[in-house]
């Protein structure tokens, strides 16, 4: 070992060569020794397989000294080893998860003919499926979606029908008028489904199989052939994987042969990918079968009970308790920048049970529903429901408000009207008023002319062809969308399952491998994303293995397969 | 006052230094490459970049809201995410081909956003109540890196399906019938006609290239779109009552979203790969500018905030 020259970098290396050494013992070995553990604890399974291979190592002496230097990394602190240990826990515990899910898969396949299988996970066929879900949306977003058939009658006339042959026929008998929940758009997504399941099954897993099995190659002609290889002139495979794990590579040695691997995660990430994606599907399906919508628009003061609104949506929705439940809107209200705009709406909501008793209150507003029992409430919407006026100091009179017909835009104007006089004549007239908001209201007189603007609370009368009127109140009401969905926890999971793979995908796995030749170090090694930069990063890399002075270099291999 | 005098210093700058980088660009791309020139650009960018990070700074504390809340500062967040994909490699100082799309990239949008088309929206107006919520952070400016990153990648494919039909056409020229079996593989092509001529060998480094950077960016665009639309989701779960309301802007969006998948499943076959999956990029080039503004065109569904100005009318 004096004989080795080396730089001061490397004297920290020394100490931490045997328990790099330790490694490949447990890895040759321990696909199947993790799959019996695999209900143990990580920590625990690992430290059983050094155990079980030091023993099939034949090396009895060293057994002590070995398990020692196991649990010794974590009192010494010496950063790099703690960390390459730490690694090869966590990826234990990844490949204890993965069979579980090639079992669960081959249990539910295992009845599908092969036949079935094989057409369903042809790459070409899942392309084309994407792209006919890709036009059929498309399609969709062109053609106007839940009209009445007279609409689309004359929007796809059968004498100049558009593109030459798609007349309402088309539409109508291939339910294109409601293309998201027609029969032809969902049965593409289902073989979109099933392809993906198929994939998963007969591609993605066997892969996890392959990636698993690590493999020590011991010819230089074939580590040679690799898509990045090199030679390094007199170097040490040990100081290389040294190197290696400082740069957070996994790191086997096993005598002259090196095995590395990083971003294993990378590799098994677009599996997740498709697993999340089914379980965002199942999710949406349950939603889609098993929920309850409706809307409901509410005066101020009024009440309504939940289940009343609630429409099932499929024949898996069943009502809940919750549904007995009594909704109060104890106000609404509306805030307003300093132009005028509205910039919130709030509803003051209590729940009451079947005994009356107040089990919840909140304020909602948009973004920020009310949940209850399974049940969330919206506020999607409004309107006013009624004008407070005093009339020659009589009243309050409740005038009922109407939305009125604006040609386009999305602006709200509701109208009302007092009559004025005598109310029995054939040719009534009165008062209109009109409001945006609830902010202010407007006023005209008998002859439509403009008589004023007031604003409700102001207590400020306005005297309009001789008749005073005060305008006490305007009464909003608050629109309402209650809606109960137990598809919505698995969408998430599937969404949280789904952004998580999609980035860890990004990860390219990275496989290098090298040989001890005489006194160089042949390496060679591949990536399966990264392959611009991996050259580049390589060379660096390997810049940092130290040159070993020539008179140590006899008995470098010696040494090596000591270990 | 100061902000909206800041406002309009940090545009006036920015608009000028990418008028006179896209003077440099020209006059690179017509004569040869003068280095100092270049570098220049470069530095230019870099500018536009602060420049643009400042307006939206000033547009944030000024109204209030986070600065994506209608098409003119989503446009101005486009050309910063562009001219950030522009300035990351050019620390790492490795990928020169990824710098001569972005440039010009941000150039266009910063141009688009900052000409008169829109000045009536330039005033940041109000936040409509949908829009006041944590989410839009996350799900516009995820949406609009991904959207950056994506145009960015698959406009490295539309170069390159360029570069390979006029060589094909070339090749064509020279010898009839030996390109109806291979008229996309380009590199085989390449490979079996005309050995080691030097221009020959640069431009399949070039097509390597582009379409290993393609990929790259493509493959990060697509994760920024996809945490995008899942936020989006999660967020159209507390406002609007649903997670997927199958409106015109979602469905695009998904859209987007397949036709990428479709590519990067093309890459991963063989046969499919190189010249296939480019078309396939360069699809999802134009269903990007569908999705982005396109549907805001028409102005209808419940994405009706980033639309042009006249819609409202």
């Amino acid at each position: 070992m004096e004989t080795l020259k080396i730089s001061s970098r490397m004297s920290h290396v020394q100490s931490q060569i045997l328990p790099l050494n330790i490694k490949p013992y447990p890895l040759i070995h321990n696909s199947r020794i993790l799959g019996v553990y695999s209900n143990k604890g990580r920590t625990f399974s690992f430290t059983l397989t050094c155990k079980l291979n030091t023993v099939k190592g034949n090396k009895p002496s060293k057994e002590k000294t070995v398990s020692g230097r196991i649990s010794a990394p974590g009192s010494d602190g010496a950063p790099p080893v703690v960390e390459a240990e730490e690694g090869s826990v966590g990826n234990g515990g990844r490949k204890v998860e993965e069979p579980k899910s090639s079992a669960v898969g081959s249990g539910l396949f295992k009845k599908l003919p092969r036949k079935v299988l094989g057409i369903l996970s042809n790459l070409p066929l899942a392309i084309a499926e994407m792209f006919a879900v890709a036009a059929l949306m498309a399609l969709g977003t062109f053609i106007d979606q839940g009209e009445a058939p007279d609409y689309y009658f004359q929007k796809f006339p059968e004498d100049h029908p558009p593109l030459g042959f798609f007349t309402w026929r088309w539409v109508l008998t291939l339910g294109f008028d409601h293309m998201f929940s027609s029969p032809v758009f969902l049965g593409t997504l289902a073989l979109l489904g099933a392809s993906l399941m198929a994939c998963t099954y007969t591609t993605q897993i066997p892969l996890v199989k392959v990636a698993r099995r690590w493999s020590f190659l011991q010819s230089t002609e074939t580590i040679r052939k690799q898509e990045y290889a090199d030679t390094l002139p007199r170097a040490s495979v040990k100081d290389l994987g040294v190197i290696l794990m400082g740069a957070g590579y996994e790191v086997f040695l096993k005598g002259p042969a090196l095995y590395a691997f990083k971003g294993l995660a990378g590799r098994f990430a677009p599996i997740g990918v498709h697993l999340s994606l089914l379980l965002v599907m199942s999710g949406g399906t349950l939603s889609a079968v098993g929920s309850f919508r409706g809307s409901v628009t509410v005066p101020q003061g009024l009440n309504f009970v939940a289940g009343d609104v609630l429409a099932p949506s499929g024949f898996l929705s069943t009502p809940s308790d919750a549904f007995s439940m009594e909704v109060h809107v104890n106000r609404f209200s509306m805030d307003y920048y300093e132009s005028g705009e509205v910039s919130q709406f709030h509803t003051d909501l209590s729940l009451f049970d079947l005994n009356g008793k107040e089990v919840m209150r909140k304020t909602i507003s948009v973004n920020d529903p009310l949940r209850y029992g399974g049940i969330t409430i919206y506020q999607t919407d409004w309107s006013i429901s009624a004008l407070q006026v005093l009339k020659d100091d009589e009243g309050p009179f409740n005038l009922a408000m109407a939305p009125l017909q604006l040609n386009g835009g999305d602006k709200k104007l509701f109208g009302t009207f007092l009559p004025v006089g005598d109310d029995n004549s054939s040719n009534v007239k009165g008062i209109s008023m009109l409001a945006r908001d609830l902010q202010s209201v407007i006023l005209y007189d008998k002859e439509g002319k403009f008589a004023g603007v007031r604003r409700p609370n102001s207590k400020l009368p306005i005297e309009i062809d001789g008749t005073k009127i005060v305008i006490e109140d305007a009464i909003g009401s608050s629109g309402l969308d209650l809606k109960t969905d137990p598809g919505v926890p698995i969408v998430y999971a599937g969404f949280g399952a789904l952004m998580l793979t999609t980035c860890i995908s990004y990860l390219s796995h990275t496989q290098l491998w090298a040989l001890q030749d005489g006194t160089s170090v042949v390496v060679g090694g591949k990536t399966n994303r990264a392959k611009g930069e991996f050259p580049d990063t390589m060379n660096r890399l390997l810049d940092q293995v130290p040159e070993l002075v020539e008179s140590s270099s006899p008995e470098e291999p010696d040494t090596l397969s000591g270990f | 006052m100061i902000f909206s005098t800041l406002e309009h210093i940090l545009t006036h700058i920015s608009f000028s230094i990418v008028s006179i980088v896209i003077t440099i660009h020209l006059i690179t791309f017509l004569g040869d490459e003068i280095v100092k020139l270049y570098d220049s650009s470069e530095k230019g960018i870099i500018v536009t970049f602060f420049c643009i990070t400042g307006l939206l700074v000033t547009r944030w504390i000024s109204s209030g809201h986070f600065p994506l809340s209608d098409l003119y500062e989503s446009l101005i967040f486009l050309s910063w995410s562009f001219s950030l994909i522009h300035i990351i490699p050019y620390f790492k100082k490795n990928v020169l081909i990824l710098s001569k799309i972005t440039g010009p990239s941000a150039i266009f949008t910063q141009g688009f956003a900052t000409s008169g088309i829109l000045t009536e929206i330039h005033q940041s107006g109000i936040l409509v109540p949908a829009l006041q919520s944590e989410w839009l952070i996350m799900h516009v400016s995820m949406m609009i890196l991904g959207y950056a990153a994506l145009l960015c990648g698959s406009l490295l494919s539309v170069a390159l399906l360029v570069i390979t039909f006029r060589k094909n056409r070339k090749l064509f020229y020279k010898s009839n019938g030996f390109l109806n079996e291979s008229f996309f593989l380009g590199e085989n092509v390449f490979e079996n006609t005309s050995f080691f001529s030097a221009k020959n060998y640069y431009r399949s480094q070039l097509i390597q290239q582009l379409d290993y950077w393609s990929y790259r960016v493509i493959s990060l665009g697509f994760t920024f779109l996809t945490i995008g639309i899942l936020s989006g989701a999660v967020w159209a779960n507390e406002a609007w009552g649903s997670y997927w309301n199958w409106d015109p802007k979602e469905t695009w969006a998904f859209i987007t979203w397949i036709v990428f998948a479709i590519y990067l499943h093309t890459r991963t076959n063989r046969n499919l790969r190189g010249a296939n999956s480019a078309i396939v990029a360069s699809i999802g080039f134009l269903i990007i500018w569908i999705c982005y503004f396109g549907v805001n065109l028409l102005g209808i569904g419940l994405h009706s905030y980033g639309s042009f100005p006249s819609t409202f009318n």
